[in-house]
């Protein structure tokens, strides 16, 4: 028996080409979709999940306490792993990581200054780090391998970059210092590359106590946030009581850094608001929406986790649907089958057997096809999504192909079940004497289903414009600050003091109209401190802080409102600021309007009472966005870079800006040539540090690069939704030009014309259409006006970018079923008429 | 006696009237018997013949066959009756397209859940008998209407039924095809098989022993 089905199963897939190609087609494109998508969720969720104690590791967060925003900080300041060693005994272990930001390193055996590398993964992490996560080791020992000062743990990958093949340990590498020497570190152990889905990215881990001597002197401090804190409780820990008992640390440990740095009691320090600490599980850290960002590797999204699990799940509704709209839409000729078959003795089980069975080889077989096509396409949805994912690892193992067995099982039992029920309940004797019109009683559900396939299709399709219409919308604003035409170039801070020699000789280029010395430069400008108006009652406030020179604010191109900007000739400047008219509102001096009555300019702001510290107010810029355009402009201080009343954190990175005279460079070949020239100059000067630029307007495209990613792949997903909508609708419209071929004809004996019928016909469709249009909009306006709230910056949502989808829409319908309007309209109607 | 329908009455509703399709129809058949059903139409002949195939239902009546009362089983037991004694031969052959005239012929022994040798040994004996060894391996559409039929009776035979129905065995045929399939009729009512047909056709009733005449679904 189950050979008889094979056979006409087989049979009936070589007769029917059109129908199986269409079947196939949508089966695999759906499929393969959803491998993909589940490749990348499995990817996403699975993040830290290879730690031998993993379940017991919990990092530790702090409110942030220097700012309004009320998210959980992922950073922590030195003391914090310190205290809960002394008063939270359930901690088997506590380390700490530090960031130090990126490192210039060569092998010390090689002479030559091109073998420096810039080290962007590169962190200091206390001697028992490896204790806590189980890294993979190739060589070193664990427990001892980050005891020592000056000792690196380096990953394979770094090791053959340094010393080829041959051994590290024991070998020396050099770490580039700020006054242009080298410290010398010796490698301790070699680690397996960093697994990609770990939190933690890194290439090399050198000792803390490496740094020892500083974090004697500052292991009190709360506010050197650089350290990312992590425990290891003990087993059966319970982590409310836990984390319930360390919110008494922050009053008893903290209070020293608020009176020494802040000269303010605890209490006025952090003036009501709480300060607490939180105990993240290592596995939510990775698609944690708060903190959303550390410092050791990267942070997923969890919108994107969510939005594309839920396409996956509809594409794979829809190739379902698909499935079954054209197996029913095939009944009129699979119903005599089943009328013969009944009448030779067969029952409805049976056929239901049949059908399920057939559904689920036509699955199988497109699930082969998906599997080749997602191993095919992986590498570009790699490049597109920045990852790595890979499938034949996972395909070897036999977990992973009971899942996909079960997937068919289930996809095939799903979409086979209602042509099975359906086609099986025909009467024979109404089959077999042709009386079909009870098949069609399906008709109602199968237009149900296709209006549901484009309900989502245009739902996605309205998205998809609008998040191309944010992104056009956000590339184009008005940023205050002319963005084009702007050059950095980085590591400044390594020339020391002839970073003015290299500027000058920008200035003597007559390809640059201006040129700065700034350390961040938009869109990059992060650090920020709380600042006040000078005077006994007036409330700290959080604010953005960049130190940089007057001509740095020429560069960017600034409109002064009012006031000056820094006078490199006026020694005073040095403790002067420049405010932006956000700066001003919040400090309560007012708006542009009353600048004229009572002017800002000579009033001081400051971080503490002391008058000594107080700084005067030298200028008033126009509101510019130094950071994303997905936030409002801020309060920006700008501080002159030499200003040492502010606490200078570590000093930062510090950049040149120039801006190209856009007459001057006229193609990219003497963009390039500018270039080239300016690292030799560089290289002049000092050859040992790494010669690196950027654009400010690409630096400024670059963050909305995840929103970009996700664009992209939001726009495959939807062309992939939208042609497995088409086929069923093609199906659909092959089956009901079989059935209304005869209608037709004899409307075409009556008169009618080719136009009046293709009209007629396609009208059906159109229909569908316009109700999913109508259902699809509400939706779509409901996902895109969550999406937009993200941003400070938002496209309107107009109403003709959903008439534009509505109209797309109804092209491609018609595009899609005028193949079969045709052929009804043209028949002529003496063949279908005479068959009757 | 095979079969007895007693006072068989079938109706359907139709704008709040009763519409008879068949009224109170005495019928009875012995083994052997070759009945020929004629009537013009719409008179209710293949409704007839459909309620003695037991592939639709009745309303009022009693039928019995081989001495069991129909009207009173399951559908399952009335399945299991018509599998077992009755063979259908359809007006439009209605072999399975996509199976070969050999295959065809299997199918109602797979339901029967026959052993393969002994299928293939019947399925033999079948092609023999009508002499389509040759065309075993064509599909239907490979095929002359005439031989379709003759498959279509070889298929109807091959589970040695009671009973044949045939509902216009001749109707797609032209004259020379029918005559053949008429003829074969004839020998197989010979041989011992039941026959009854529905037809249009006077000469067909020739073939037969007995005819019943319909007309607004009562016999006359």
């Amino acid at each position: 028996m189950i050979r008889n089905y094979f056979k006409i199963i087989w049979r009936n897939t070589i007769r029917e080409k059109q129908f199986t190609f269409l079947n196939i087609l949508g089966l695999t494109i759906g499929i393969t979709s959803c491998f993909i998508i589940g490749l990348y969720v499995y990817n996403e969720v699975t993040y830290d999940t290879s730690h031998e104690k993993g379940d017991r590791i919990y990092r530790i967060n702090q409110s942030y306490i220097w700012g309004d925003w009320n998210d959980q900080y992922a950073a922590t300041g030195p003391n914090v792993a310190v205290a809960l060693k002394a008063d939270a005994p359930e901690f088997e272990k506590v380390t700490r990581m530090l960031s130090l930001g990126s490192q210039n390193m060569r092998n010390k055996s090689a002479t030559e200054n091109t073998n420096i590398f810039k080290e962007e993964e590169y962190f200091l992490a206390e001697e028992n780090f490896f204790e806590v996560f189980s890294f993979e080791f190739i060589k070193g020992d664990p427990k001892t391998a980050l005891k020592e000062p000056m000792s690196l743990a380096i990953t394979q990958e770094t090791a053959s970059r340094y010393f080829g093949n041959k051994d590290p340990m024991g070998k020396p590498l050099e770490v580039r210092k700020s006054d242009g020497t080298w410290d010398t570190f010796t490698v301790s152990a070699v680690l397996a590359d960093v697994p990609e889905n770990s939190h933690i990215q890194f290439d090399i881990l050198g000792s803390l106590s490496t740094i020892q001597k500083k974090l004697q002197n500052q292991n009190w401090l709360w506010a050197w946030t650089g350290f990312g804190t992590y425990g290891l409780v003990k087993e059966g820990t319970d982590i409310e009581n836990l984390t319930n008992k360390i919110q008494a640390i922050p009053p008893k440990w903290a209070a020293r850094t608020t009176e020494r740095l802040f000269s303010q009691p605890y209490e006025e320090f952090t003036d009501g608001k709480e300060w607490k600490l939180y105990l993240q599980p290592l596995k939510e850290i990775y698609l944690s929406d708060t903190p959303n960002e550390h410092a050791f590797g990267p942070n997923g999204n969890p919108q994107f986790v969510k939005l594309f699990s839920a396409i996956g799940i509809l594409i794979l509704f829809l190739c379902s649907i698909n499935f079954m709209n054209l197996s029913t839409a095939r009944s009129s000729k699979r119903s005599k089958e089943v009328g013969i078959r009944k009448v030779l003795g067969s029952d409805r089980n049976r056929l239901i057997k049949q059908f399920v069975l057939e559904s689920t080889l036509f699955v199988a077989a497109s699930t082969l096809l998906a599997i080749i096509l997602t191993q095919l396409s992986l590498s570009g949805f790699n490049a597109i999504a920045d990852k790595e994912l890979s499938f034949i690892p996972l395909l070897m193992n036999p977990i992973c192909i009971g899942i996909i067995i079960l997937f068919i099982l289930i996809l095939g039992v799903a979409s086979g079940s209602y042509p099975a029920f359906y086609l099986s309940s025909f009467q024979p004797i109404e089959t077999l004497k042709g009386k079909v019109t009870s098949v069609f009683k399906g008709k109602n559900l199968r237009n149900g289903l296709v209006v549901f396939q484009f309900t989502i299709s245009i739902a996605l399709i309205i998205c998809a414009f609008f998040v191309q219409k944010q992104l056009a919308y956000t590339s184009s604003l008005d940023l205050g600050l002319i963005k084009d035409n702007v050059l950095q170039i980085h590591n400044i801070e390594q020339l020391g003091d002839r970073a003015e020699t290299l500027k000058a000789k920008l200035e003597a280029n007559p390809a640059f109209t201006d040129v700065g010395k700034s350390y961040g430069i938009p869109p990059n400008v992060w650090s920020g401190d709380k600042y006040r108006a000078f005077g006994p009652e007036n409330p700290a406030i959080h604010f953005t802080d960049v130190r940089t020179e007057g001509d740095f604010l020429d560069v960017l191109g600034l409109t002064f409102i009012e006031g000056r900007n820094f006078d490199p000739d006026r020694i005073a400047d040095k403790y002067g600021v420049v405010l932006n008219e956000e700066a001003v509102k919040v400090l309560g001096w007012g708006k542009r309007d009353t600048y004229a009555a009572d002017s800002p300019i000579g009033k001081f702001v400051a971080m503490t009472n002391e008058s000594a510290d107080k700084m005067e107010v030298l200028g008033v810029v126009e509101d510019f966005n130094f950071t994303t355009t997905k936030e409002k402009i801020g309060p920006l201080v700008i501080l002159h870079q030499d200003n040492d009343k502010v606490w200078n954190y570590g000093r930062g990175r510090t950049f040149l800006a120039a801006r190209l005279d856009p007459n001057g460079v006229e193609n990219s070949r003497n963009l390039q040539t500018l270039i080239e020239g300016i690292e030799k100059e560089m290289a002049q000067i000092d050859p040992s540090i790494l010669f690196e630029y950027s654009f400010m307007d690409q630096e400024f495209e670059k963050t909305f690069k995840s929103e970009q990613r996700m664009a992209k792949v939001l726009n495959i997903f939807t062309v992939l939704a939208l042609i497995i909508a088409c086929l069923g609708l093609f199906g659909l419209a092959a089956f009901s030009a079989e059935r209304r071929i005869k209608e037709l004809g004899i409307r075409k004996v009556l008169g009618a014309k080719v136009s009046e019928l293709a009209l007629l016909f396609s009208s059906e469709f159109t229909k569908l259409v316009m109700i999913s249009i109508l259902l699809a909009s509400p939706i779509a306006y409901l996902l895109v006006n969550e999406w937009l709230k993200d941003f400070a910056y938002r496209t309107p949502i107009d109403i003709w970018v959903f008439l534009v989808a509505a109209i797309c829409a109804i092209v491609i319908t018609l595009l899609t079923v005028s193949m079969q309007t045709l052929k009804a309209a043209m028949t002529n109607p003496v063949d279908n008429l005479r068959t009757e | 006696m095979l079969l007895q329908l007693n006072n068989i009455s079938k109706w359907v509703h139709s704008g709040g009237q009763k519409v008879f399709l068949l009224k109170d129809i005495n019928f009875w058949v012995h083994e052997g018997d070759f009945i020929s059903i004629m009537g013009p139409s719409g008179s209710g002949k293949s409704t007839l013949l459909n309620i003695i195939g037991m592939l639709d239902g009745f309303d009022e009546g009693e039928y019995s066959f081989l001495d069991e009362s129909v009207h009173t089983l399951k559908e399952k037991h009335r399945a299991n009756l018509y599998k077992q004694y009755i063979g259908f031969v359809f007006q439009s052959y209605h072999l399975l397209d996509e199976l070969t005239v050999k295959e065809n012929l299997e199918m109602p022994l797979l339901y029967k859940k026959i052993g393969g040798s002994e299928r293939k040994a019947l399925v033999a004996d079948m092609l023999d008998r009508f002499n389509i060894v040759g065309k075993k391996d064509l599909f239907p559409s490979q095929l002359s209407g005439g031989q379709q039929q003759l498959v279509g009776i070889a298929r109807a035979l091959i589970a040695s039924p009671k009973l044949i129905l045939a509902d216009e065995p001749t109707g797609n045929l032209n004259s020379k095809q029918g005559e053949e399939i008429m003829e074969i009729f004839k020998q197989l009512n010979n041989e011992g098989v039941t026959i009854i047909q529905v037809t249009h056709s006077e000469k067909n009733t020739a073939y037969g022993s007995r005819i019943i005449n319909l007309l607004d679904g009562s016999i006359v």
